[in-house]
């Protein structure tokens, strides 16, 4: 069996970030990536990133992912790529798939002291007459087609969803030179930030809040070749006579994010249901779970945004490093005190907000989990 | 909130939000209109302005707030900002026309001197203008700002052109 | 309106309609659990990752309860495909 001190399963920005950090402190970090590129999300996001300079903002996601890939191979970060973990075990010990060239692989064990969970999040699906048909796809999925694999989805797109993952690639899909057809949302106002929206707007995009898909209509050889949308009442109930059909080869699903978190409910790590992140893993202010030695950190203890997901990482990776004794005490805190601040700083705001409170909320509910600091 | 509903404000509604250069700032010629109305951590128009015209402060997401007297209508803040919410718009230009610069990330780019035609916030035609100036220098980071001459009347209105019209 | 949504594929991975779902549940399916057992939706090669919430959505409709009452799939190892010969060669501890 191989040992590592640190074994982080994912390569997004959380787990590259809790890896850099690890190594910078000096533990032996194996990183572990399902895809044969590193970077999670960032190569796909092209765009300008919000936040303050020190979350390196105004600088394009892709470009964050050259530079943490280098610091990475800098502090000697091992990098396992085409590699899938398929379960943690009792004793800290973690199956992987061991890609060779993305084809081939063997099954190894290695026996980690700490591991670190930065697995992401799934796309979440909409349920209407055709959401199978070949030219139906997550939001994730078409970014990934014109952003990573420069291949057009198809000719004329419309959006399902107003989220930011709806608007910036209903940009990006333009980018690439689609056409988007329409921006269609059930809710009766747009749920990402009104400058993405206010650049599909300025480019001609009709968006239909108040609107669902209620059909895809395929053409003879089974690829969508109309939509049909419907508006919806305060009840989210379709609105009889309110149907407008729209010509489109693509429809592009971005209804939000699901954390992944098969392999801490493996360990049996204590979990929660929060009304704003769904079902997930509880954990400390070092990003630890119920399990010792098992932390977490970005999408997977709740969907949110690249930086936050790259400060919960730079906060595991530093909990796991002090655990091993590469950092002492009073450093550790100071550094993870410094992190907590800016992401309250990254949590204000009628967007944050809600994230903050669901924060506070997973940490108070760890606390009394753990018999500790119950709610007074 | 029409904003939230369609996605954009008119100018009216963006000014019932949050400031916008006054009259006679306008007229003594190019100044950063800033549409951002929400209050987002962001503030790279702020570290960004090379006259230090633009201030968020603490916490980021205060809304930037511009120091009109300051602000030279360089573009960089255009450039520079994720949410591309920040135009510059020259009311001074002539006497019959305005000029509104725009970040504009798509292919082809317009080329100076183009005939083009100039679209609103909702991305509806409200003119014809000219292309006079297309910015693209390293320090864009592949935002490249493109500036449009249009009759004054519209330059509270246009804030872009149509794609594949050049 | 739930006749036509009846046909809709839910399941995709061992394609099973939303009908079959709320037949599961007229059966006594009462969570996740009880509606794969009972049809298999959620028992193919994706685990149950794409169609999951989908089920939820169906229990909660079927039997007006909140999204936390239905349950969840319980992952189990390998939770992500893994070919035989390759686990057979591997060093399994």
């Amino acid at each position: 069996m191989l040992e590592r001190e640190i074994v982080v399963v994912g390569a997004g920005p959380a787990g590259l970030s809790a890896a850099i950090e690890a190594a910078g402190a000096g533990a032996r970090v194996l990183c572990i990536d399902l895809n044969m590129r590193p970077g999670g999300q960032l190569f796909k996001q092209i765009h300008k990133f919000f936040g303050s300079s020190a979350h390196r903002s105004g600088t394009r996601g892709i470009d964050i992912g050259r530079m943490m890939l280098d610091e990475a191979e800098d502090k000697g970060v091992e990098l396992w790529l085409g590699s899938t973990v398929i379960g943690l075990f009792p004793g800290n010990k973690v199956g992987v798939r061991h890609g060779q060239d993305g084809t081939a692989g063997a099954f190894v064990t290695v026996h980690a002291q700490k591991i670190i969970v930065a697995a992401g999040a799934s796309e979440n699906v909409v349920r209407f007459d055709g959401w199978t048909t070949p030219g139906v796809m997550g939001a994730g999925a078409a970014q990934t087609m014109v952003n990573v694999n420069h291949v057009k989805p198809g000719r004329r797109v419309v959006m399902l969803g107003s989220g930011n993952v709806g608007l910036i690639v209903s940009y990006q899909l333009m980018q690439a030179g689609c056409e988007v057809a329409a921006l269609v949302e059930a809710a009766p106002k747009i749920g990402g930030y009104a400058v993405h929206a206010a650049k599909i707007a300025r480019a001609g995009v009709p968006i239909y809040t108040s609107h669902t898909i209620k059909r895809v209509v395929p053409d003879e050889s089974g690829r969508v070749c109309r939509v049909v949308i419907v508006g919806l009442d305060d009840a989210f109930q379709e609105i009889p006579g309110t149907e407008r059909e729209i010509e489109a080869d693509t429809v592009a699903i971005g209804a939000g994010l699901k954390p992944t978190t098969e392999l801490l409910a493996l360990l049996k790590c204590d979990f929660t249901f929060h009304p704003v992140w769904g079902r997930v893993p509880l954990h400390n202010r070092d990003m630890e779970t119920s399990q010792e030695g098992v932390y977490i950190a970005g999408d997977t203890t709740g969907v949110e945004e690249a930086n936050t997901a790259l400060e919960e990482g730079r906060i595991a990776g530093i909990s796991a490093a002090a655990a091993l004794g590469y950092l002492s005490e009073d450093e550790a805190k100071a550094r993870k005190d410094e992190i907590w601040a800016r992401l309250a700083a990254l949590r204000m705001g009628p967007f944050g907000e809600k994230r903050e409170q669901a924060k506070q909320d997973i940490l108070s509910a760890f606390d009394e989990s753990r018999g500790g600091l119950a709610a007074v | 909130m029409p904003l939230l509903k369609c996605g954009y404000l008119t100018y009216e509604e963006l000014r019932a939000l949050r400031a916008v250069p006054s009259d006679a700032r306008y007229a003594k010629g190019p100044v950063a209109v800033i549409e951002c109305v929400q209050e987002i951590p962001c503030n790279p128009c702020e570290t960004s302005c090379p006259s230090r015209a633009i201030c968020v402060g603490d916490p980021i997401v205060n809304l930037p707030c511009l120091a009109e007297e300051q602000c030279t209508g360089c573009g960089m803040c255009v450039a520079k900002c994720p949410g591309m919410a920040i135009f510059v718009v020259d009311k001074a230009y002539s006497d019959t026309t305005a000029t509104v610069g725009f970040p504009y990330e798509y292919f082809p780019l317009p080329e100076e001197g183009a005939a083009v035609t100039a679209v609103d916030r909702a991305g509806q035609p409200v003119c014809g203008g000219t292309v006079v100036r297309v910015m693209n220098p390293k320090a864009f980071d592949h935002t490249p700002v493109v500036t449009v001459e249009i009759p004054k009347a519209f330059a509270d209105e246009v804030r872009g052109i149509e794609r594949g019209t050049c | 309106m739930e006749r036509y949504d009846d046909e809709i594929i839910v399941c995709r991975c061992e394609e099973i309609t939303a009908g079959e779902i709320r037949q599961a549940i007229r059966e006594g399916a009462r969570d996740v659990t009880g509606v794969k057992r009972r049809v298999r939706a959620g028992m193919g090669l994706c685990q149950g990752r794409t169609c999951e919430k989908l089920v939820q959505q169906i229990l909660c409709s079927e039997l007006g309860l909140r999204p936390n009452q239905v349950g969840a799939s319980s992952p189990r190892p390998p939770v992500r495909p893994i070919a035989f010969g390759e686990l057979a060669d591997g060093e399994v501890v």
